[in-house]
């Protein structure tokens, strides 16, 4: 079996490319960290991967809406291999400012099909400010996405101040009965959200912290997955130590559920 | 030709941005809003048709799903109206990315004099609203009058049509570049040009500058380039390179210092060498993990076999008190191109900050020119907004409150970096410079920025002059950089690599040319912002953003090819030579020419009066106090006060966890919201070796004794590397200095020189904990001057002086992450400990604070007894016998207990009888509220108690009660009654009170 080539898109603000190249590896994947100019000259082809990846940071210092001034750029110069790309069946995933970006570029929702179409936004926090926390995430497991399988409820860290999903009534509808409602805002217990901040960190819209495409082979999130590596990563982590060295509990597995969305996406390739 | 265009969210959206300054208006002035939602305006000076203005109103700057937008002005419902945009050159961060983006998707490019302006308007409702409130919102919630402007329209005014007018704040200098040549007939006569062009020449200097230029030899040398007397580019680099904050010439000044209660008088030459170099040049020798120290931007210790660490820290505190945001902002993207630039470059790996203002709630008769509220406000937006978008971590920060800083606030700021331990072969901590090598300036462009500082700021304002004297930093422009710059390094294309920071060019291009000894600039070269800068502004400007590269002839198209890639500008703006000279033309026509080794010539020494007195000889005692009898709202309001009480949303806002290298997080426990002892990092992401940071920051010792203030800061970050599971084999330091006027002056300054000595016995206790913890100090800086002058009740001014303040940070190398541990209790049953006696130390406590006094006794370091204890509990964690550690800091035993058990959400039984202590803290509220160094709290698994206790033999250790599953906090006091008893609901009420509604 050929490895699964990962492309971490960089440059222009973004700054989650270390980690999420380090996240693919884990997964099996060989990663490459690759400017945007890099695609737009040519120099490096998309081609060549089979997972592209739209990471975190502020691109173009998200002045003028997060991810909008990204967006405008990749579909001006390289829209139409974009599309190429998602009809060839490859995956693409868009964690925080990436999400934003997705959304801006219409690869999300995707909504019969349509690629370019902006019909969801992720806007200012409710509580009017940046906001760094780890949140709980109940999965739809029933959902297409492939980057969530296995995946029942999990942990991970928010880092945004626009990541308030919003879209009109119609399309919330369709994406729910699609399934196309990945990861929504939890309680501890699993339970809903149900907008109680902090829980719900930014007042998405029914919670919602992810969606996927109608084949699922797109996603995008506004937690980081790849900001989950390491076990030491978790805000408990100490506990957890501390309880598994008296025999309470085991010690954690050594994927992470955050690496774990990473290693759905290269199995589901390898297959 | 000028167009522009209004977006809003759609009025089904709530306005978060409107509803937080609804709020405001509220808490901070009682003013009622019933509702705001604001206004974006991108106002495009340039040639545009209609179609591509349309295009990229709907394409670029309107999100269909969340907002509308109108090329006229949109109808909201309001009022008032406030409007706020940018003074004429004030760097419009949102305008240059629109600039950007426009560019791209139309496929044109802007032309000179084109350009985007970006503001914004508030359309406030409230039925009884009143001008004089709006004003006041405009005026103290919305703008700064230093970088903005604003307009007020009442709903009778507004014309719906017109909207705010077209506003562009563009700068239209009109003005040719001069160069000047000064005559320096006499000292009097340059004194007095020093004086005019704001050059804070020295008086002593002046002498040895006219002697320079009066110099035959140096005049013959001048005449051959076509210079005779000084040009006031020269004057200006000569004033750059001699102020105290390129030279730190305080630091290495002269001071007598005389003990007056022993009636004795040293001389001590140079603090800096005497007590910070050559203690650390001593322990370099010893340590083979201290790799560069003491020349560079930061400092470098080893990480691993594979990479080293980079660490610097410094202030931005006289900007960030004129504007907040701007400053602070600048202060921390500023301290990340340090790392950047020391060694062949590293990647920046974390930062943090430390803010000291006014009281939050000050409500007296001084009239800062922001109130601490407001400023703290603002910095704490600056650095989140200055970190958050440069990609860095900040895992950890401190807050503190004190009347001291009203005259000016403190803004420290701290960057980390890693870096691989060779590039190309080549030792990554070394670099130099060959003549012929190319001088390259990277980032951005220059204008009239930070030029000569605040002073400019006392000039009156026209509609087109740059208001450019205060910056705000520019992290997206730096992001970019920095990219590229670690991509240039990675194919060796950079022999040499330097921040420009304070002095512009003129410190990075004149302190680099010694290492070739020479260079020739052509500053006509360097690309501007706005034309009609003078030759001597684009030398001496401070525009952020830039690093200047020595690159070799034969990589310059490559360097400049990958600049290209990355969407930065760089320039050739000269070369390196073996001349011996600075030469500077525009032109062609000659600027500058003057000998590099000037600054190393003749110029004197600074010399200071210090006198000390002890804190008896002047006054202090003791209060006399009868033991309190409520020690159960005594706690609950210690942990309300301010300097202790939960700062949960400053750490909130500020990106922790990017890069996916945390260990140990700013905020920890079951709830995460207690603040850890120290931050964990895993800066390589695969291994599991772990880079610790503590800082420390005590200055109220210093109302007792600056000595002791030093040596307990220093205890303090040591202590907290080692609660986290630091090793005390490697600790490294960074001191940063922020000390009141120390020149003694009969009127200005009577206490100058009881502040001088206060600064000896810094720097004395500096050098002796340091020696003692074997603690090189890796980076430092000193900012002098922390004064204000403070208008009162009745106009009459106050000079205000903040306290002798020392930051400390320390950093420390952990072999294995997973052996860390938190503070936070994990489990019931478990062995409460105490580390190190408690002794009757009270002077300067937050105990003491509360009740209004100050007192005498002030805490101690006996660095011979603690450092044992601190290999043991190393030693302790190392083998996983601990289950939790925590420090016992400011506010003492008590607030530390409680500390605990809010984070484990745990009770906890503990007896005051057992306490190690000292034979004169035999009283329950000096046992509780001492803050004595050396201490922890330390709870261990019952099976693990004999291996624990072992390891601390002859060593002040006793086990002081037990974690218990009811989440209560039970003090036992030495009459065997419980004196605390209180839910750790309540503890955390008490504690999250005071800032518990803000996010």
């Amino acid at each position: 079996m050929s490895r699964i080539n990962a492309l971490v898109l960089t440059g222009y603000g973004l700054n989650c490319d270390l980690e999420t190249a380090h996240a693919f590896e884990l997964a099996g994947a060989r990663a490459e960290r690759v400017h945007i100019n890099a695609l737009i000259d040519g120099s490096v082809s998309l081609a060549q991967f089979q997972i592209m990846s739209f990471i975190g940071g502020f691109s173009w210092g998200d002045d003028h809406g997060a991810g909008v001034v990204q967006a405008v750029r990749m579909r001006t110069r390289i829209g139409d291999q974009l599309l190429r790309f998602v009809e060839q069946g490859k995956l693409v995933i868009g964690i925080c400012n990436g999400f934003q970006c997705l959304v801006n570029l219409g690869l999300l929702p995707g909504l019969g099909g349509n690629y370019t179409r902006r019909s969801v936004a992720l806007t200012y926090n409710d509580g009017g400010n940046f906001r760094n926390d780890w949140v709980h995430l109940a999965v739809d497991t029933e959902s297409p996405c492939l980057f969530t399988r296995g995946l029942h409820r999990l942990e991970l860290p928010v880092r945004h101040g626009e990541g308030k999903f919003v879209t009109d009534a119609d399309t919330h509808r369709t994406l729910r009965d699609a399934r196309q409602i990945v990861l929504r805002y939890a309680m501890p217990d699993g339970q809903p959200a149900r907008g109680a901040f902090p829980h719900n960190p930014n007042g998405a819209m029914d919670d919602i912290a992810g969606i996927c495409d109608p084949t699922g082979r797109i996603f995008g999130l506004m937690p980081h997955p790849e900001a989950y590596n390491h076990w030491t990563n978790h805000p408990q982590w100490t506990r957890t130590k501390e309880a598994a060295k008296r025999g309470q509990t085991p010690m954690p597995e050594d994927i992470t559920p955050g690496v774990k969305i990473f290693r759905n996406a290269v199995d589901y390739l390898a297959a | 030709m000028a167009s522009r265009i209004e977006i809003t969210l759609k009025p089904d959206l709530l306005d978060a941005e409107g509803e937080a300054l609804r709020r405001k208006a509220g808490d901070y002035f009682g003013i009622r809003l019933d509702g705001v939602r604001s206004v974006h305006i991108i106002t495009v000076d340039a040639v545009l048709n209609r179609d591509q203005i349309e295009r990229v109103r709907q394409e670029i700057f309107t999100n269909p799903v969340t907002q509308i937008s109108s090329l006229n002005p949109l109808a909201v419902d309001a009022d008032w109206i406030i409007w706020v945009g940018f003074r004429p050159g004030v760097r419009d961060n949102p305008g240059a990315t629109a600039v950007e983006a426009m560019e791209d998707l139309l496929g044109i490019r802007m032309g000179p004099g084109e350009a985007v302006y970006t503001s914004r308007r508030y359309c406030l409702q409230g039925k009884d609203l009143i001008a004089a409130d709006v004003q006041r919102i405009a005026a103290q919630l919305l703008a700064n009058d230093i970088i903005q402007q604003w307009k007020i329209f009442s709903a009778a005014e507004w014309d719906p049509a017109e909207g705010v007018g077209l506003i562009l704040p563009k700068v239209r200098l009109d003005h040719t570049p001069t160069l000047t040549v000064l005559p320096i007939d006499s000292d009097r006569a340059l004194q007095q040009l020093s004086t005019e062009r704001n050059l804070a020449l020295n008086p002593n200097d002046i002498p040895v500058i006219r002697g320079y230029f009066l110099d035959p030899r140096v005049q013959a040398d001048r005449e051959r380039v076509g210079l005779c007397e000084p040009t006031d580019l020269e004057l200006e680099y000569i004033s750059q390179a001699r102020s105290d904050h390129c030279n730190h010439n305080t630091f290495r000044g002269l001071f007598h210092f005389r003990d007056a209660d022993a009636g004795k008088t040293e001389t001590i030459d140079n603090l800096f060498k005497t007590c910070i170099q050559t203690p650390t040049r001593a322990l370099q020798s010893r340590k083979p993990w201290v790799i560069s120290v003491l020349w560079d931007n930061a400092g470098v210790g080893r990480f691993d076999e594979q990479h080293y660490y980079t660490i610097t820290g410094e202030t931005h505190n006289s900007p960030s008190n004129m504007e907040a945001y701007g400053g602070a902002i600048t202060g921390i993207v500023g301290i990340y191109r340090d790392p950047l630039g020391t060694g062949l470059g590293s990647r920046l790996i974390m930062g943090s900050y430390g803010f000291c203002v006014g009281p939050r709630d000050y409500a007296g008769d001084l009239k800062p020119r922001l109130h601490p509220r407001r400023l703290l406000d603002g910095v704490i937006e600056g650095v989140r907004d200055g970190g958050n978008k440069s990609g860095i971590p900040t895992p950890f920060g401190q807050v503190l409150f004190d009347h001291g800083y009203m005259g000016k606030c403190l803004v420290y700021v701290t960057a980390l970096g890693i870096m691989p331990t060779t590039v190309n072969g080549q030792p990554a901590e070394q670099k130099t410079i060959l003549p012929g090598d190319a001088v390259i300036m990277c980032g951005g462009r220059v204008g009239k920025d930070g030029i000569h500082g605040v002073t400019a700021s006392s000039e009156t304002f026209s509609a087109h002059t740059p208001a450019g004297h205060v910056q705000i930093g520019d992290p997206y422009t730096q992001k970019k950089m920095h990219d590229f710059l670690l991509e240039a390094r990675d194919q060796g294309l950079i022999r040499f690599i330097t921040d420009n920071g304070g002095g512009g060019l003129s410190s990075s291009v004149g302190e680099t040319a010694l290492y070739s000894n020479g260079c020739e600039i052509e500053l006509e070269k360097v690309p501007l912002k706005y034309a009609g800068l003078d030759q001597w502004e684009i030398w001496v400007s401070e525009s952020q953003e830039r690093m200047t590269v020595a690159v070799a002839p034969e990589h310059v198209e490559r360097f400049l090819a990958l600049s290209v890639r990355h969407g930065v500008e760089s320039t050739v703006i000269g070369r390196y030579t073996d001349t011996g000279k600075l030469h500077i033309t525009y032109d062609g026509k000659p600027c500058a020419y003057v000998d590099l080794d000037l600054l190393t010539a003749g110029f004197p020494q600074w010399v200071f009066e210090a006198e000390w007195r002890s804190p008896a000889a002047r006054g202090l005692s003791e209060p006399v106090l009868g033991p309190p009898g409520d020690q159960n709202q005594l706690l609950l309001d210690m942990l309300a006060r301010p300097n202790i009480c939960s700062k949960e949303w400053i750490c909130r806002q500020y990106d922790h966890e990017v890069q996916g290298t945390s260990v140990i997080k700013p905020l920890v426990g079951v709830g995460r919201d207690v603040n850890s002892d120290a931050a964990v990092l895993r800066p390589v992401l695969g291994s599991e070796r772990g880079l610790a940071f503590s800082q420390a920051l005590l200055p109220f010792y210093s109302r007792i004794d600056a000595y002791h203030m030093t040596a307990c800061t220093i205890d303090e970050a040591v202590r907290r590397l080692i609660a986290v599971g630091g090793d005390p084999d490697h600790i490294g330091g960074v001191d940063n200095f922020c000390w009141p006027t120390i020149q003694y002056d009969s009127k200005n300054n009577p206490d100058g020189r009881f502040k001088a000595a206060q600064l000896v016995r810094s720097c004395q206790a500096l050098r002796d904990v340091c020696l003692a913890y074997e603690i090189p100090l890796l980076s430092g800086k000193d900012s002098m001057y922390v004064d204000g002058h403070l208008p009162g009740r009745y106009d009459e001014t106050h000079k205000v002086s903040a306290l002798e303040s020392l930051q400390f940070s320390a950093t420390s190398v952990i072999a294995d992450i997973t052996r860390c541990v938190t503070l936070d209790p994990k489990m019931d049953g478990d062995r409460v400990y105490v580390i190190g006696e408690t002794r009757n130390e009270l002077g300067a406590s937050e105990f003491y604070d509360l009740l209004g006094y100050v007192g005498c006794r002030v805490p101690q370091v006996w660095t011979e007894r603690f450092m044992p204890r601190y290999r043991a509990l190393a030693q302790a964690i190392a083998q996983g016998l601990v289950a939790s550690a925590h420090g016992i800091y400011r506010g003492g035993l008590a607030v530390h207990l409680a500390m605990k058990a809010m984070a484990g959400e745990l009770g906890m039984a503990v007896d005051l009888a057992r306490i190690p202590a000292a034979d004169d803290a035999g009283r329950d509220d000096v046992l509780l509220y001492a803050e004595s160094a050396g201490r922890f709290i330390v709870t261990v698994n019952p099976l693990h108690a004999e291996s624990f206790e072992a390891l601390f033999q002859a060593l002040p250790l006793a086990c002081i009660g037990h974690t218990v599953a009811e989440p209560r906090l039970t003090v036992q006091g030495l009459s065997g009654k419980n004196v605390i008893d209180l839910s750790v609901a309540d503890l955390k009420e008490a504690w999250r009170k005071p800032f518990g509604d803000l996010i």
